[in-house]
């Protein structure tokens, strides 16, 4: 669709204030609504209108699906490895109390990391869903529009 | 680093196969994903072996997850019901996974193997962690997490047979049409008493005393569970779900993901509703009773029509099931250790059972009872294996199968129910019909033309051999087990706030 | 050997066998070899046994302790040592005549036959020496499943059918009945040991007494009272050496002596008498004696007959068991070695029969006899075993019945076993009687005499059929003489309870 000039332009005056959004979400989830959930989704909304309007093997040449994979598993493994870490500096698994000098810092910092690796899986797995069923259908010609 | 283990043991049980599945999904082809998920499952059951000596001793294990002390924070609660539960599932993965190797290589392409075993990994996890935890909301989490991953691994039968897509989505409906109702009674429970920790929760619904919501709560989460462990008439996503999906899965999740179900109604029913409230008040013998005999009965018959090895065993599932509710219906000790050893005799049985099964499966290219005429001159120690544990469903002396058979009809006749003694024999015959129409085909009748079937590699006979050699040998020794189960009906029922009828 | 030490080791050598015989499969002459050794050395040990048990000696054995408060265990008494020795002893004959006759007939799948038949014998003597109704129990269902695959041997629709019907029933039986009256006795009397003088007595309520001896009585479908006998013709489609091993040995003695060690041991023989609760099955045993026989003289087909004489005859020693006193417990122990022997016997001819002359009906049978001489003459002698008349063993049996009857004022039932007697004349002596004096029928008659005129006339079964043939007619003679020893150690069966010192 890339002939169509407003979709054109308008997307790439949007998809980086979304990203930065998905930011804002993702760390501002202790002081307001936000967190790692709705972080993601938001920053795959960015990547899934990229690839609306620009093609999905575009999308797949910037972020191939095994990276993606890779990349969820990785944010599985932020979340538990913060609770294994936890688990050797002494505290139960997740007591993030140690993390820091005090409690409550530690709690802080606890939080923005297994956030940031929940924000990851999630923004991985809705692109993934979203290639998965995209590459089903072959794309339809400029014409059929 | 000995002592944070041994300190953290009860998170290590969940966690460990938890971080192992995202590694296994890295790992490529099959090959390093099967090792990988094997050792996991052996640390897993060598976990879980460790918890249940502790909690064999007497006393209840607490760990506070995240350092939050309950009731706020989440509570893995361990005694001996649950430690017991959580050995017959890691056991279950951890002879699983060897035959694995070959029966998923079979069956499902290189390429999506390690996927595979991702899952399986994650549906450990999910299992386990519905048994640990003392936290009702963090049961459903969990029960979620072992639901979503046996969808998946169900349709991956899907490579071999196309209707294992259907078998999973169907599955995937009623098992969370299931899992919803069941966090809907939760959460009325929480409207009621503000908390989510099941020993809490004993304490303020005793306080709190009957109500509309409660009962509500109680009626959602036991259609839910209900569902879960496939209790007649809620077990439609059974029968094709068991059949459709790989051997190696049909072999895990038969012989525990219902056991687990089981496990959640007795916790639920006992210690946090209370005997008092759960059976009286509200009546459920009358309810589980009649539910029981008719799976039992009515699974059997339909087993007995099958021509599909694996159809035969998923319906005689239902009808075991019928059993361990049936002795839950009894409402006394007894009843209630038939149920808990038969959690544990069924799971052994069933899942030689469906490894035999998939042993076929690999060699003789079929399941289907007419496909495998002859068999058993063929392949004698596969047949062999089948038979015994045809044995074991019967409920023949020297099986397991008997051991449960016994304590059931011990418990409808100290209560004094003859007929109800004489049903649980009856349903034995029927077991027999069907057990015996594929011993008649594999020894007495010729293999159909043509066809030549080579024995079961050794990597997938062993194991199956080694449940086998389980169901016999606790049927010749079952002091462990039955002492196990004793005790652990005891806590059930001493965690139960009102006091017990006897 | 210490006894506990020949009591494991005379259960071992049938089980090991098993497994050998399994392994020497490929090699015939060594397979058939050592059943027969390993019959011949499990009858020496139990003859060891024997002998201390005559001078007193009670050994006990505890295997395993399968749940809280139910073992293993093995005990030996005088009712199960004589089942042992029956079951052991011929052991040997049927092994021979099993060699011969399946060679002759040139029956496949020989090693599991030979593999079925050594387990069945473990589970016989495992029977024999149970301790406990538990044990019993467990070994009861061994040796249904045991001899399931000896039933369904030649694999035809008509063996696999009546092999369904065998097992049907005796697992319907045992598992509806049986299995329910052992559990109902545990939880009555906290206990399942066989003990002088029964457990029950205090333990139950005498009007249920009849109720858990029902479900005992149809529960042992081993002992093929009516209306549970049907498997017994059905298993006639199994090879002529398991008829023998089933109709004189192992599965049907296994049954009655349950029937009568549950009698003894269980219920108490003082208990049974003064509640009066085995009444029904005095007549009931009765009336399985009477149908049986005439449904006998209907059958044309030997081992059908033979099938329906066991079944009648094996009510005789249930018969024994509910009259309730001493000289039944008695008549019927001594009736399982005189049926034993005159029974197999007869199983044993019609199987030389069907090796040497492949006849099975016995309307075919005249004239035969001057072919097979000593085939009928051991025929003939067992005949009169089974019919009771002296000087042949089963005369005694009868004789200690009929005082059994009296003892208990049946006047009715010294009838009944009068006319069984003479129903027994008529289908059983009719067929030698046939055999020597009726001229051979139609073909029979042209190769009669083509085969005539060579040197022999005979064509008796082959040697290996012949001897065990003749070993064990002679034996139906030599036990008429021996019964005064039979007698004196079958007074040794507790009848009264041990009263403690």
């Amino acid at each position: 669709m890339e002939h169509h000039s407003i979709l054109r332009v308008v997307s790439k005056l949007l998809i980086p204030p979304i990203i930065l959004y998905a930011l804002y979400v993702q760390w501002h989830g202790d002081y307001g609504p936000g967190g790692g959930f709705q972080a993601g989704v938001v920053f795959a909304v960015a990547f899934i209108l990229f690839a609306l309007v620009y093609g999905v093997d575009e999308m797949m040449r910037i972020l191939p699906p095994r990276l993606l994979h890779a990349l969820a598993g990785i944010g599985v493994l932020i979340y538990a490895g913060t609770g294994v870490v936890t688990m050797l500096l002494g505290e139960n698994f997740l007591g993030y109390n140690v993390l820091a000098h005090d409690p409550r810092h530690g709690q802080e910092w606890g939080i923005i990391v297994v956030e940031f690796g929940v924000g990851l899986t999630v923004a991985s797995v809705m692109m993934s869903i979203f290639i998965a069923f995209a590459c089903h259908n072959p794309p339809i010609k400029d014409e059929g529009w | 680093m000995l002592e944070i283990i041994e300190a953290n043991l009860p998170a290590l049980q969940v966690v460990v196969p938890l971080v192992a599945a995202p590694v296994c999904a890295m790992l490529g082809r099959g090959g390093r994903a099967w090792a990988f998920a094997t050792g996991i499952s052996f640390l897993t059951f060598a976990i879980s072996v460790s918890l249940f000596a502790t909690a064999y001793g007497g006393s209840p294990i607490s760990y506070e997850m995240g350092s939050w002390a309950p009731p706020i924070g989440i509570e893995y609660r361990i005694d001996v019901l649950n430690a017991f539960v959580l050995m017959i599932v890691s056991g279950i993965a951890a002879f699983v996974m060897p035959y694995a190797r070959l029966s998923v290589a079979s069956e499902i392409p290189a390429e999506r193997q390690a996927f595979f075993y991702t899952a399986f990994l994650l549906c450990l996890t999910g299992l386990l962690g519905v048994t640990i935890t003392g936290d009702a909301f963090n049961v459903f989490v969990f029960l979620e997490i072992s639901s979503l991953s046996t969808y998946a691994l169900v349709a991956s039968g899907a490579w071999r047979n196309k209707r294992a897509l259907t078998a999973a989505y169907n599955y995937l409906i009623m098992g969370t049409v299931g899992a919803t109702f069941f966090v809907i009674g939760i959460g009325m429970l929480y409207m009621i008493t503000g908390t989510l920790n099941m020993a809490d929760l004993a304490v303020r619904i005793a306080e709190h005393g009957d109500s509309r919501t409660l009962r509500m709560g109680f009626v959602f989460i036991f259609i839910g569970i209900g569902l879960k462990l496939a209790m007649f008439p809620l077990h439609l996503w059974l029968p094709n779900a068991y059949s459709f999906a790989p051997s190696a899965v049909t072999s895990f999740i038969a012989a525990t993901a219902t056991k687990v179900a089981v496990y959640v109604l007795l916790r639920f029913m006992f210690t946090v509703f209370g005997f008092d409230y759960a059976f009286q008040a509200s009546t459920l013998e009358n309810v589980l009773l009649p539910v029981a005999i008719v799976a039992m009965f009515a699974a059997s018959l339909v087993a007995i029509f099958q021509d599909d090895l694996k159809r035969m065993l998923a319906y005689s599932s239902i009808a075991q099931i019928g059993y361990m509710l049936l002795g839950l219906a009894f409402l006394t000790h007894t009843g209630l250790v038939a149920t808990i050893v038969h959690l544990f005799n069924h799971a052994v049985t069933k899942g030689a059972l469906f490894m035999v099964a998939g042993c076929f499966v690999l060699s003789a290219g079929t399941s289907s009872i007419s496909g495998l005429r002859g068999v058993g001159r063929d392949m004698p120690w596969t047949t062999a294996a089948f038979v015994a544990g045809g044995l074991s469903l019967i409920g023949l002396p020297l099986t397991v199968g008997f051991i449960s058979k016994w304590y059931l009809v011990q418990a409808s006749l100290e209560l004094g129910w003859w007929p109800v003694a004489l049903l649980i024999m009856g349903s034995s015959l029927l077991a027999i019909i069907y057990v015996w129409r594929v011993v008649e085909a594999a020894y007495l009748k010729p293999a159909p033309e043509g066809v030549t079937r080579r024995e079961a590699p050794l990597s997938m006979l062993v194991p199956a051999w080694i449940l086998v050699g389980l169901s016999i040998w606790f049927g010749i020794d079952a002091t462990l087990t039955t002492t196990a189960a004793s005790r652990a009906a005891d806590t059930l029922i001493g965690s139960s706030q009102i006091l017990w009828q006897e | 050997m210490t006894d506990a030490n020949a009591l494991l080791l005379a259960l071992a050598i049938p089980t090991i066998a098993t497994f050998l015989i399994a392994a020497s499969g490929s090699r015939p002459n060594i397979r058939d070899g050592i059943s027969v050794v390993a019959s011949i050395a499990t009858f020496a040990v139990v003859l060891r046994l024997l002998e201390s048990i005559m001078a007193g000696a009670r050994p006990s054995v505890t295997l395993v302790e399968v749940m809280p408060g139910l073992v293993i265990n093995f005990s030996i008494e005088p009712l199960g040592m004589l089942f042992a020795t029956v079951a052991s002893g011929l052991w040997i004959v049927t092994a021979i005549y099993s060699i011969g006759y399946m060679r002759g007939a040139h029956e496949k799948k020989q090693t599991r036959f030979y593999i079925c038949f050594a387990l069945a014998i473990a589970a016989a003597l495992a029977i024999a020496f149970s301790g406990n109704l538990f044990t019993l129990f467990i070994f009861y269902e061994v040796l249904t499943l045991s001899t399931y695959p000896l039933v369904a041997h030649k694999e035809t629709p008509e063996a696999r059918a009546g092999a369904r019907v065998y097992l049907g029933i005796l697992m319907t039986t045992s598992i509806l009945f049986l299995l329910v009256a052992v559990i109902w006795t545990w939880n009555l009397t906290g206990t399942m040991e066989f003990r002088a003088g029964g457990i029950l007595e205090g333990n139950i309520d005498p009007a249920f007494v009849p109720f858990l001896l029902a479900l005992f009585a149809f529960g042992i479908g081993k002992a093929a009272l009516m209306p549970f006998h049907r498997w017994l013709p059905a298993a006639m489609v199994a090879p002529t050496p398991v008829s023998a091993l089933l109709h004189a040995v192992a599965v049907v003695k296994a049954g009655v002596f349950t029937m009568l060690k549950v009698g003894t041991y269980i219920f108490g023989i003082g208990f049974l008498g003064r509640t009066g609760a085995s009444e029904w099955l005095v007549w009931l045993a009765a009336a399985t004696i009477l149908i049986a026989s005439i449904i006998a003289l209907t059958k044309d087909d030997l081992k059908a007959r033979l099938a329906y004489s066991t079944v009648s005859q094996l009510s005789y020693i249930t018969l024994g068991m509910a009259l309730a006193n001493q000289m039944g417990i008695v008549g019927g122990a001594m009736h399982i070695v005189m049926h034993a022997m005159g029974k197999i016997t007869l199983f044993m001819c019609a199987g030389a029969i069907y090796v040497a002359a492949h006849k099975t009906k016995v309307s075919e049978l005249d004239g035969l006899g001057r072919k097979m001489p000593l085939t009928f003459i051991a025929f003939t002698i067992a005949s009169l075993s089974i019919i009771g008349l002296p000087p042949f063993g089963g005369a005694w049996s009868k004789w200690y019945l009929l005082l059994s009857a009296a003892d208990a004022g049946q006047l009715v039932i010294i009838g009944v076993l009068m006319l069984s007697s003479l129903l027994n004349v008529a289908y059983l002596l009719s067929i030698p009687a046939r055999a020597f004096f009726a001229p051979p029928r139609g073909q029979m008659a042209h190769s009669l005499g083509a085969a005539a005129s060579p040197s022999k006339g005979w064509e008796e079964a082959p040697l290996f059929c012949l001897v065990p043939i003749c070993l064990t007619a002679l034996g139906c003679i030599a036990l008429f003489f021996a019964v005064g020893g039979i007698y004196e150690y079958l007074l040794s069966i507790p009848i009264l309870p041990e009263t403690a010192p």
